[in-house]
């Protein structure tokens, strides 16, 4: 378990340097000017340079022994990837960009719900659907017709 | 001083107009109500609103966006607290003790303390603003952006260490967080930032969409499939949701210096309410007898930032109204719907129109207490609320929060920031960031560019200026007592243990 932590923090810490290396390197891109007159680039750089530093402080940190406060809330269990869940929910807000532009509000808001519901593994196709209905008649009441939302019932783009 | 409690009278008799209370009233319950939907903040629903001021005159129209700001703060800590989905960023600070005390069943209680904190800051920051008007003015002509850049850079670091985990990881995510606000067009030289060639970047990443994503999507990430079912209670009485009179007793003095905080804060300009939650909450964690608690369901992380938030509101309109700058993006677009109605902000705007000004003070005590005769018996609602099962609630809310961030600014491509940051928000939480500092620096970040900029363009490139100015000296020397204190804390951890097990070995080596 301790093997395990220690890991964590190391993927967090060269997260953080990559993720600061990035922002420094596309930073360095544009103008970075004098301190007296300071381009666009400046700060982007300082940040940059800064999360590197932070990275390496997290990574040379990492061999605290302890409990580290962050556990998971308490009702969450520390089981294995959820890659349906994961889908799934990306997926619902895909669907309702790509289906909004191209469906309109009603279907958009229905495949959202739909396809979301169903990353859990307690809903079945039909409570899913019941569930998308519900919301669809809740959505078009509420926003659509109450207030104003921009977004056509219906649209082909 | 009399003059001033005549002014409040006048305020009175214009809020308390039919015409005005109505556009009032309306405002308050619709905030309220919005509020209370995850994905919903005050930023959207004013937005959303914004239309219907233009055929009304400014009185009732600043009073209508008014009562949608605060009755969206309560809202949104109902939200913040029972759904761990903060619709306004300063909220993002009651979540970390507010869902955990729903998570243990004192969720109805947690909400009653807010209402209480709420109504009393409130209270307080109208006395304030009433007394004090005319002096605070004065203070806030004397901050130029050293002293800005200053204050912000300590509510950077003060919401750095105190978020749950390492402060090392906070500090982290606060500079990711000055990295999202980076990306954009740079105002000084108009520069594209960090947008990848994506011209719906130009404009930067959307608060909204930074918010929800962050805390609502990556917390659904996290948590799918993985919620264990709480067994319901049986009885859910209304004494279930009064806070007991221990935790009462516990977060009066929080909520007294949460109030402190909020008022002090509130009368900087270029403040939001989201350093002064930030703020507040690290207070209440630095002096606790007990810091582990935090994080884990503490009243007093609840109460704290509750009341400073909602002083800090009432406070804030002075510098908003009578200088013009807005602590955040909430007050910038009330600042845009006045203008748009043609009335200058500025410090001549109390002179010139009384009715607005004193009108809004009174209407912010009318709207309190409806907002409180109107949550009270709703707290039940509420609570019944998470009695949905998560299977339902969590597809209800991911729509909510796709149609709230469209509705911000009409655009869909915001919806995608959403899922984007949702998984990047998963990611950080799985390797045990906290997400809150990303909100914070995202928030500060520009201005705190902008005034670093001004302040070094003013003093031709010189860094002493930031310990010349006094006022700035002093926010620094905050700062870097903060930083040495968590040195200190690391120090005392580490190191003080291995002395002592140096020790052991070389006592058990002598026998």
């Amino acid at each position: 378990m301790r093997f395990l932590r220690v890991r964590k923090d190391h993927a967090a810490a060269a997260l953080i340097a990559a993720i600061g290396a990035c922002v420094a390197g596309l930073g360095l891109t544009y103008q970075m000017g004098t301190l007296n007159q300071m381009g666009a680039g400046f700060m982007p750089v300082v940040y940059g340079v800064l999360m590197v530093i932070v990275g390496a402080a997290i990574g040379l940190t990492a061999r605290r022994p302890s409990e580290s406060s962050t556990a998971p809330l308490e009702t969450r269990t520390a089981t294995g990837p959820e890659w349906r869940g994961w889908l799934c929910i990306v997926a619902s807000v895909v669907a309702f960009v790509v289906l909004g532009s191209h469906g309109g509000l009603v279907p958009a808001t229905f495949v959202c719900v739909f396809v979301a519901a169903q990353g859990d593994r307690n809903n079945t196709w039909r409570s899913s659907s019941a569930l998308a209905a519900i919301v669809l008649v809740f959505t078009v009441a509420v926003f659509h017709y109450g207030l104003q939302v921009q977004l056509p019932l219906f649209q082909w783009l | 001083m009399p003059h001033s409690l005549t002014d409040l009278w006048y305020g009175f008799t214009v809020a308390l107009q039919p015409g005005n209370l109505m556009w009032s009233v309306f405002g308050v319950l619709i905030g309220n109500l919005i509020g209370v939907l995850p994905g919903m903040g005050a930023l959207t629903t004013i937005s959303m609103l914004l239309p219907l001021t233009y055929v009304i005159p400014p009185v009732p129209a600043v009073l209508m966006l008014a009562g949608i700001f605060y009755g969206s703060q309560y809202g949104g800590a109902i939200g913040a607290i029972l759904l761990n989905l903060p619709s306004h960023p300063p909220h993002a600070v009651t979540c970390l003790d507010g869902y955990p005390m729903t998570l243990a069943g004192r969720g109805g209680a947690a909400l009653g303390i807010t209402m209480m904190s709420s109504f009393f800051a409130a209270s307080f920051g109208i006395l304030v603003m009433i007394f004090v008007s005319p002096l605070l003015v004065q203070v806030a002509f004397k901050f130029g952006p050293t002293e800005i850049c200053a204050i912000m850079l300590l509510g950077l670091i003060a919401g750095a260490t105190m978020s749950r985990g390492a402060p090392l990881k906070g500090l982290a995510m606060t500079l990711f967080g000055l990295l999202c606000g980076a990306v954009g067009t740079d105002v000084i030289s108009g520069t594209l930032r960090y947008n990848f060639s994506m011209t719906e970047l130009a404009d930067g990443v959307e608060l909204g969409a930074l918010c929800m994503g962050l805390f609502g999507v990556a917390d659904f990430l996290m948590s799918i499939n993985r919620v264990k079912v709480k067994p319901t209670n049986a009885h859910v009485s209304m004494k279930d949701m009064r806070p007991t009179r221990n935790e009462m007793k516990k977060a009066f003095w929080p909520m007294i210096r949460g109030t402190m905080v909020g008022t002090l804060f509130g009368a900087m300009p270029g403040t939001g309410p989201t350093i002064t939650t930030f703020i507040a909450y690290a207070i209440e964690r630095k002096i606790a007898k007990d810091p582990t608690r935090f994080g884990h369901g503490a009243i007093e992380g609840v109460a704290s930032p509750e009341a400073a938030s909602h002083s800090k509101t009432q406070v804030d309109f002075i510098p908003t109204m009578s200088l013009g700058i807005p602590g955040d993006a909430v007050m910038a677009l009330l600042l845009g719907a006045l203008i748009i109605k043609g009335v200058q902000p500025g410090p001549q705007l109390i002179t010139e129109h009384p009715d607005i000004f004193w009108g809004l003070i009174a209407s912010f005590w009318i709207g309190n207490v409806l907002l409180v005769i109107l949550n009270v018996p709703m707290i039940g609602v509420w609570v019944r609320m998470l009695r949905v099962p998560y299977k339902f609630l969590y597809p209800t809310a991911l729509l909510f929060i796709c149609i709230g961030v469209y509705t911000t600014k009409n655009s869909l491509f915001d919806v995608g920031e959403v899922a984007v940051l949702g998984v990047l928000g998963a990611v950080f939480l799985a390797l045990e960031f906290p997400v809150s500092p990303i909100v914070l620096g995202f928030v500060l970040g520009p201005m705190l560019e902008e005034n670093f900029r001004r302040a070094m363009l003013l003093s031709h490139g010189e860094l002493s200026v930031f310990v010349a100015h006094p006022i700035s000296a002093t926010f620094l020397g905050f700062s870097l007592l903060l930083l040495l204190g968590q040195l200190y804390a690391y120090i005392r951890k580490v190191r003080l243990p291995r002395v002592r097990a140096r020790g052991n070995v070389l006592a058990n080596s002598r026998h």
